[in-house]
């Protein structure tokens, strides 16, 4: 053998020079450190207290972040969700020509839904929405024809097909039959709608990983922190000879347990504010309910906030506690 | 068992803390280290438990250069020598039992030999009473004797105590240097480094004098204070 891993081995105190013990086994040493990291936890109370409240806030952004996330996807869906385009027909072009197109247009990938509107039913939606409107009543009457035109309404799964869409009606062969599309009045409305939504998009992108990169950076801190109070201890425990898995693992536990006491702290207080806020912001957005969002997602969440605590409060440790053990 | 062949060690503030030192310390020694602030005997310490490495030199314990070990070879070498510091070195957030019990539990010692060993331990060491006690309810005294029962419980074949009793009274010096010296008849070999005269004078063992770095004086037998 080796005289170096000899000296280290054999001759250094083992349990065997402790009367013939045997070293004791994985799941005692797994119990030892959870033992080691729960009691280190509850006797720095006033530290864990502290780093746990740090991570609180931390999820809690998290969560907000995720709500944020949500509600902004809700505006851009409604605000797309009113745009459309329609190409209105010459009152020559007969059914069977218009519903050609209708037939070509529906199967294009951009398009949702494509609707035929005859001149009848265009002349009856004008009439009822008119209803109380004299005026246009006896106009109507007077002319004695249908002054409205046929017209397919296009709706694009995004906002920013409807280009492509035009352009493809454009070089149809049938484009002598369609007098005018609606594009060119709505382009500038649409551009807008796709900017805000690109704009809200990104934008929420980065705030959120740049709020992200914050709270971990605020979370590694402050386990650096916690972990700095106790580096004469860590020291004292090189010198007596505990390996580094052993001085390190404890630490992670108690990463891992700033975490969980963190994650629960947070749903406590996340779900009854949602529960709260929810009903006023559907007053002011009436498909965006929070509480729905996040009832139906509630397994999800929890697991999601649960390991973003742990993974955090780990993962801060791990590092934290490296520039510590090079004793 | 212990060697110094012509160490030198050099802080990375260019202070040179060690010239050239050659010692030889055989099994079972009691050796004691004297000299002024700065001469040297802290790190010659530290070189034992490899928290250094000198520039120059070797050092060697059972033949082996301790510059040699591994990373993962450090602690099983820390297992083999027992330390006692003037400030103690306590883990704070534990209680007298635990803190004996840590240093046989990154020996991986079975509970069992555990609950049966650390209570033996500061029987000798007169802590019976204060199992559960924390460091912050101890005096220096008992302190002191905590980190000696620390130092004694996996059974290490060298002790070195740096100024253990810097911190302590007189008759709690004096109960201390007992505890080590029983500590030697029972075949530990033991490196002591004091500012303590009386201490000194009173054990009668080997004393080396250092001064800047260097080994000025090693009387074998019977030896005195002599800076």
């Amino acid at each position: 053998m080796n005289p170096v891993r000899s000296l280290a081995r054999d001759k250094v105190a083992s349990p065997k020079d402790l009367g013939g013990a045997t070293s004791y086994g994985m799941k005692e040493s797994l119990k030892r450190i959870w033992s080691t990291g729960w009691t280190n936890f509850k006797r720095n109370s006033y530290l864990s207290l502290g780093t746990t409240g740090v991570m609180v806030l931390v999820l809690l952004l998290f969560s907000a972040l995720i709500a944020i996330n949500f509600l902004s996807l809700k505006v851009v869906t409604s605000l797309q969700e009113k745009v459309d385009i329609t190409a209105y027909f010459k009152p020559d072009a007969t059914e069977e020509e218009i519903m050609k197109i209708k037939e070509d247009i529906d199967e294009l990938e951009e398009v949702v839904r494509v609707e035929y509107i005859s001149r009848e039913q265009a002349l009856e939606g004008f009439k009822a929405n008119h209803a109380g409107d004299v005026l246009i009543q006896e106009s109507l009457a007077e002319l004695g024809s249908n002054p409205l035109q046929a017209s397919l309404n296009i709706k694009a799964t995004e906002t920013s097909q409807y280009s492509a869409i035009v352009t493809y009606l454009e070089a149809n062969k049938f484009r002598s039959l369609i007098d005018k599309i609606n594009f060119y009045e709505n382009e500038q409305v649409i551009s807008r709608v796709e900017s805000i939504s690109t704009g809200l998009q990104n934008w929420g992108f980065i705030l959120t990983m740049a709020l992200a990169l914050v709270a971990v950076l605020v979370t590694f801190n402050t386990i650096r922190l916690t972990i700095f109070n106790q580096r004469q201890e860590i020291e004292i425990m090189k010198l007596v000879g505990g390996s580094s898995w052993h001085i390190k693992a404890p630490f992670l536990v108690e990463g891992g347990l700033y975490g969980m006491f963190a994650a629960v702290v947070t749903l406590v207080i996340f779900y009854p504010v949602v529960y709260l806020v929810s009903p006023k912001m559907e007053m002011l957005m009436p498909n965006a309910s929070l509480m729905g969002y996040f009832g139906s997602n509630a397994f999800q969440y929890i697991i999601l906030v649960f390991s973003a605590g742990i993974l955090l409060g780990v993962a801060s440790s791990t590092i934290a506690i490296r520039r510590f053990l090079k004793v | 068992m212990i060697e110094y062949k012509g160490v030198s060690t050099t802080y990375e503030d260019s202070f040179r803390a060690l010239d050239k030192i050659d010692l030889h310390v055989k099994e079972g020694e009691f050796v004691s280290l004297v000299g002024p602030s700065g001469a040297g005997k802290s790190t010659l310490l530290r070189l034992l438990t490899r928290e250094l490495i000198p520039d120059e030199g070797q050092v060697l314990v059972d033949g082996v250069n301790l510059a040699d070990l591994s990373g993962g070879d450090i602690p099983l070498l820390r297992r083999k020598i027992g330390m006692i510091f003037q400030d103690f070195k306590l883990l704070s957030n534990k209680n007298a039992f635990e803190n004996v019990a840590f240093a046989l539990e990154v020996c991986g010692a079975p509970v069992e030999d555990i609950e049966a060993d650390v209570p033996k331990v500061l029987g000798i060491v007169g802590l019976n009473t204060k199992v559960k006690s924390f460091p912050h309810q101890m005096s220096g005294g008992e302190k002191q004797r905590l980190a000696i029962a620390r130092a004694l419980i996996h059974r290490p074949k060298i002790i070195l105590a740096d100024e253990p009793t810097g911190n302590l009274d007189m008759v709690n010096s004096y109960d201390v240097v007992k505890l080590l010296l029983k500590i030697n008849e029972l075949g530990t070999t033991v490196i002591l480094a004091t500012h303590n005269d009386k201490i000194v004078n009173s054990i009668g063992r080997r004393v080396i004098s250092m001064d800047s770095g260097r080994i000025v004086r090693d009387q074998v037998e019977e030896g005195k204070y002599i800076l």
